[in-house]
């Protein structure tokens, strides 16, 4: 898997998780009264984190992140049985049956998420 | 919506071979039949989360859990160490069940937290830690969420 994907789908899983850790719901309930987790210390750390880790990555893929992700919560995205699980387009079949799968960074032709191959 | 449903004999370990919370958490990873590099990834993630707080629920008893893109659905495993682990647990108190949940990002059926949940009802039940001891096989452990009707 190339590297800047690789980064790029943890900061697309702390994002998720920051995003169900501050909505109040389930989640939050849980983790809360499961666990004990403090919601606004866990903000604080994730989003430290994130920070860390997108000034890792190269300025035309940060780049890219971050005007994607003032449009979309989820712009990393799984490319499953073809069809990119952002806008449900179905991706190219040579992107989709690549051989070196997830190794490079690659983006839907049709809504600019980054894609990662999963089967 | 029956804890059962979810778990395969293929995801359960009764006999862990770890002895630090690191090496528990890729054992029960390894129980998913993820590649390399998927196995980093959520085992990393999983480590995140435990840094915010411990899973450990007490009474010996550890659930980690996580979201993350390496799944496509949503995967449990089970596992057992004979000797208790250090684990950070909310009382202090070494950590012997583990029971993992990792979820893709978004699901169609949404049953991540109600999972989440119903293991973390399961085991508060007074007699469970006593019976995950004694449990032989997979299959009993299967039989046992099955008697809880969990």
């Amino acid at each position: 898997m190339h590297p800047h994907l690789e980064t790029l789908l943890e900061i697309q899983d702390l994002k998720t998780q920051r995003r169900e850790l501050a909505t109040a719901g389930l989640d939050r309930e849980v983790q809360e009264s499961v666990f004990g987790l403090s919601v606004d210390d866990a903000l604080a750390q994730i989003d430290q984190k994130v920070t860390e880790m997108e000034a890792t990555l190269p300025a035309p893929v940060r780049g890219r992140l971050q005007r994607m992700q003032a449009k979309h919560p989820r712009v990393v995205v799984p490319v499953i049985r073809g069809t990119c699980y952002g806008c449900f387009v179905q991706v190219p079949t040579a992107l989709a049956s690549d051989a070196d799968r997830n190794e490079e960074v690659r983006t839907c032709q049709s809504c600019g998420r980054f894609l990662y191959l999963i089967d | 919506m029956e804890l059962r449903e979810f778990f395969t004999e293929d995801g359960i370990k009764l006999d862990l071979q770890g002895s630090s919370k690191d090496e528990i958490l890729k054992e029960l990873i390894g129980l998913l039949g993820l590649d390399d590099k998927s196995q980093g990834i959520l085992f990393k993630m999983l480590k995140r989360r435990e840094n915010l707080g411990s899973t450990g629920i007490g009474k010996g008893i550890a659930i980690p859990h996580c979201r993350s893109l390496v799944v496509n659905r949503l995967r449990v495993a089970f596992g057992r160490k004979a000797e208790p682990i250090e684990y950070r647990a909310i009382d202090d108190q070494p950590v012997q069940y583990f029971f993992l949940i990792v979820a893709p990002p978004l699901e169609v059926s949404n049953q991540y937290l109600p999972v989440l949940g119903k293991i973390a009802g399961f085991v508060k039940e007074p007699d469970v830690p006593g019976r995950l001891a004694g449990v032989q096989s997979p299959r009993e452990f299967l039989a046992l969420l099955e008697e809880k009707g969990a």
